[in-house]
């Protein structure tokens, strides 16, 4: 928890000197994200939902005290996935332990747009876009919805 | 054993086949070399215009996959501003584009809200700027008396009808997508859209279009693997003045678009915040 919360610090101020760049709405980003608000959380895939508009996968974690929460993420539609790499019920499935960034929703539930997922053995794929992205900017637009 | 081989047969094809597999694009020019020569010249149906036909994806779109159109191709250094997905006018000095007090207050008060209007975030259809920008592929379909446009993203349609047909009046039932008529003008397939509806995001940060506005589109297929289109903005309610950008486009080969139903599993409404 403690090396989460350092995360969270060091992530927070990272979002702090990105700040300056202009910051779009991309599907409602801002409506529904803070990108003032990144999190990174390790737990353990319970359910993926390889939907429409936005795919979505939940995770359980734990903090020191043994407590479970539930967490869902929001990310890219299926067809983003696809081309991306990422094959259903293959690349992630139920019971894997994974490690995603992201940002908190505004309305402060468990629940957050996620952008890197890291595997167990290293390798970390886009689950979702950049936050606030959409305008072009120095990164070539991988983003959808 | 046998059960558990079945049920692997009866799995692994699931797991792989969520689309189409890729299969060969038919008539791409090869170089020597025997690889796709996206530089040769775009092809040409039946009746002599150059073909718009293909699964086009924005340039700055490219999902990095080999294959697909390769690498992102820079963006024309001539020519009108490049629009961009969140800002139709970002290659306009201080990305202004030129509206009216009213239409300014309306822009503002959109992206203060952090575009949680925007129609695409409620499943409903984008305006034909958010299309045309989008990082997901599109489809151009040209016959000789219609050409079709599906568009991946939220299932969009449209008909650019060059049978000859005039617009609608000025009356007719205001549609998402208006209304569209195409002519060629040399190797331009210039159209003209009218009939939007009064509230058209031309962009996410919310650009507005009104039922007075007109869209003139010149689709040009400069090579076999580009697409630039030119769209005026000419709409004297919004506007003090018509404006003009650019989108650019790259064919992708060997693939084709996935089916995207929005309101599969839409959750995000209840979480949208505004100011």
């Amino acid at each position: 928890m403690r090396e989460a919360m350092r995360t969270l610090l060091v992530n927070s101020l990272l979002a702090l000197a990105l700040a300056a760049v202009p910051l779009a709405a991309h599907h409602s980003f801002g409506a529904e994200y803070d990108a003032n608000k990144p999190v990174t959380l390790t737990g353990v895939v319970t359910s993926i939902e390889w939907t429409n508009p936005h795919s979505h996968f939940y995770l359980d974690v734990k903090d020191d005290k043994g407590n479970v929460a539930n967490w869902k993420f929001e990310g890219y539609p299926p067809s983003v996935l696809s081309r991306t790499g990422w094959k259903r019920d293959a690349t992630m499935k139920v019971g894997d332990t994974v490690t995603v960034f992201g940002w908190r929703a505004r309305d402060g539930t468990n629940w957050a747009h996620s952008r890197e997922v890291t595997f167990k053995d290293g390798k970390k794929l886009f689950f979702g876009p950049p936050a606030g992205t959409g305008d072009g900017g120095p990164i070539p637009a991988v983003d959808a919805k | 054993m046998l059960r558990r081989s079945l049920v692997a047969v009866l799995l692994f094809p699931l797991a792989l086949a969520a689309q189409w597999p890729d299969y060969p694009s038919q008539g791409v020019p090869k170089g020597p070399d025997g690889k796709p020569n996206l530089d040769a010249p775009a092809p040409r149906t039946a009746d002599g215009h150059v073909d718009l036909s293909g699964v086009w994806e924005n340039r700055r779109a490219n999902f990095g996959r080999g294959g697909r159109g390769g690498a992102a191709a820079p963006l024309a250094p001539s020519g009108p501003p490049t629009a961009t997905f969140a800002n139709i006018g970002a290659g306009f000095p201080g990305g202004q584009l030129p509206l009216h007090p009213l239409a300014a207050e309306v822009l503002k008060r959109r992206k203060e809200e952090n575009s949680k209007d925007n129609p695409d975030a409620h499943c409903l259809p984008m305006g034909l700027g958010q299309l045309h920008e989008h990082p997901q592929p599109r489809k151009i379909i040209q016959t000789p008396a219609v050409t079709v446009i599906i568009y991946e993203a939220n299932s969009g349609l449209r008909q650019i009808f060059t049978d000859g047909r005039p617009l609608p009046p000025k009356d007719v039932e205001p549609w998402w997508y208006g209304y569209s008529v195409g002519h060629w003008e040399g190797d331009a397939l210039v159209v003209e859209t009218t009939g939007f509806r009064d509230d058209v995001w031309l962009d996410i940060n919310g650009s507005p279009m009104t039922n007075a506005g007109k869209m003139i589109e010149k689709f040009r297929r400069p090579t076999f693997g580009k697409l630039d289109i030119e769209v005026t903005i000419d709409d004297p309610s919004a506007y003090t003045k018509p404006f003009t950008v650019a989108f650019h486009q790259q064919i992708m080969l060997n693939t084709d678009l996935i089916e995207f139903i929005c309101s599969e599993n839409e959750r995000s409404d209840a979480h949208l915040v505004g100011k």
